[in-house]
């Protein structure tokens, strides 16, 4: 398991129908997305940021989970800084502070949504709902079953890869090339004899192609869909009070 | 390095993540990648329905992209967790079906990892499921074919080289263009944001995209020596009675094939 997994399976708010919570970060995304950043981008941080709270998520891997993104964005945004192709080559770019600083600020609301969702929502909760949508049966199979076989994947990676360090496969960085090399190896041999394995063992129980699983019922309350949606429109309608107002 | 440093949500990755494209470019780059994606599934659904066995494979394919692109690679910079899997992927597994592998690896990793957005996740697949994989196809037939005289050894490796390195480059160079034409520069329009933005990744990724290759290339070593017979179902190696180069997607098929055949004779 991930961490934002594993978070999203302790939340607060795991009860409650994924709808329900796409009805919620879907709307601060499209606030975040749609609206100008100031205050948009600020107001959909508060509101992220207050969500979060209520549902408990950890704020210590919060932030650890928004670092990457947050580093993506900052290294995206500070070009906008400089221009190019002007009389000097590299020049200071007029306004480019007040630009960078939306797009930042955009992309990091944004991020938070995503995030919120993320750690709320178990991946297994989405998928037994992606069985009842439109796209191909063969399809929606193959993303379950990528999903069921990733986890122990994923568990056997850490376990080869901690048995390589602890025989300072990642001492050097020459070592680091060979040992990332052979885990890369092993876990293709691996995943293959597994899928092999698992078929045999299906077809032994009269495997028909499909791999049904239960899914606990949660009924979508048109009270919490309402809940849910009542943030981001009160976002957008103070965001277009303040633009109307100024 | 501990076991989590070693793998774990981790440093910088070509992932745009969310809101970081206007909703029209991350419509658009949504729609650049559809046919790709629609042809890759069309493809999985007549192989599957033909062959259920299939399914289990492509699942346990899908699985190891995940997890490959989940690793992270000793770089310049310490560690970084990269798409390994794009070039290796498309090696294996061909371009058509690395779009619907590469996009359900981008979904998990935006739900599971954080890496990458939902809004953007046309986008990254158009960067790291199409144009990277069709690279590195690309560029692992035309060292293949040069190479073509050299000694069976050499040849892969230069190839599966050629192939995780113009990946890596690729991805970085499509992502590039997607950020330039969402943020252009004021006074160099596309082309200068272009620049700025290839300048600071290719700091970064130039290094990268050699290691990934080694790795790439080690990977494959290591495959030829425990795992021939797979390799030359899926058309990697040259098997001593060559097999036409068109088998494609067949490989999945000809490997559960044979496994009921085994299954029978037993």
């Amino acid at each position: 398991m991930t961490p934002i997994d594993t978070a999203a399976y302790r939340s607060r708010w795991r009860r409650y129908h994924p709808a329900v919570k796409g009805v919620l970060c879907g709307g601060l995304l499209a606030c975040a997305l749609l609206l100008p950043p100031w205050p948009g981008a600020a107001l959909v941080a508060v509101a992220t940021l207050a969500a979060a709270t209520a549902a408990r998520v950890p704020p210590g891997l919060l932030v650890r989970v928004a670092a990457a993104p947050l580093l993506f964005v900052v290294t995206s945004a500070a070009p906008l800084l400089v221009t190019v192709g002007g009389p000097e080559t590299l020049a200071w770019a007029e306004g480019g502070a007040a630009r960078a600083a939306e797009v930042a600020a955009r992309a990091s609301a944004a991020v938070g949504t995503q995030l919120l969702f993320v750690l709320t929502t178990p991946v297994a909760d989405l998928l037994a709902r992606l069985a009842r949508t439109r796209l191909p049966t063969a399809l929606v199979e193959v993303v379950a079953l990528t999903y069921q076989m990733l986890m122990v994947l994923l568990r056997t990676a850490q376990r080869v890869a901690s048995g390589q360090a602890g025989r300072l496969g990642y001492h050097s960085r020459r070592a680091g090339v060979r040992s990332a090399g052979a885990l890369g190896g092993v876990l293709f041999v691996r995943s293959l004899d597994r899928a092999r394995r698992l078929q045999e063992g299906l077809a032994c129980r009269g495997y028909t192609g499909r791999l049904t699983v239960l899914v606990a019922e949660q009924p979508v309350r048109p009270v919490e869909l309402a809940a849910a949606a009542a943030p981001p429109l009160l976002v957008a309608a103070l965001s277009l009070a303040h633009a109307a107002l100024l | 390095m501990t076991v989590h440093e070693v793998l774990e949500i981790g440093p910088p990755h070509m992932h745009i993540p969310e809101g970081l494209l206007p909703p029209l470019h991350a419509a658009a780059w949504t729609a650049a990648a559809a046919p790709f994606v629609v042809h890759g599934v069309r493809s999985l659904t007549r192989e599957v329905r033909a062959n259920p066995d299939t399914k289990l494979l492509l699942g346990a394919a899908g699985a190891f992209c995940f997890v490959l692109s989940a690793l992270k690679i000793p770089s310049a910079t310490g560690t970084s967790s990269h798409p390994v899997g794009v070039g290796l992927g498309a090696v294996l597994f061909r371009p058509p079906v690395m779009a619907v592998l590469g996009t359900i690896t981008l979904l998990f990793q935006a739900l599971l990892l954080a890496h990458g957005g939902l809004s953007t996740l046309g986008a990254n697949a158009f960067s790291l499921a199409v144009v990277g994989p069709w690279v590195a196809y690309g560029a692992f037939r035309l060292v293949r074919s040069l190479t073509a005289r050299s000694s069976e050894g050499l040849s892969l490796s230069a190839s599966v080289f050629a192939a995780a390195f113009s990946a890596s480059l690729g991805t970085y160079t499509v992502t590039s263009l997607q950020l330039a034409l969402a943020h252009p520069d004021p006074e160099g329009g596309i082309v200068g944001a272009f620049v700025k933005y290839a300048t600071i990744f290719s700091l970064t990724q130039i290094p990268i995209a050699v290691i990934e290759g080694l790795i790439t290339v080690a990977v494959v070593r290591i495959l030829t020596s425990v795992s021939r017979g797979d390799l030359v179902r899926l058309g990697v190696l040259r098997p001593s009675a060559a097999p036409p180069s068109g088998t494609r997607t067949a490989t999945t098929t000809a490997t559960t094939a044979e496994d009921r055949e085994k299954g029978s004779t037993e």
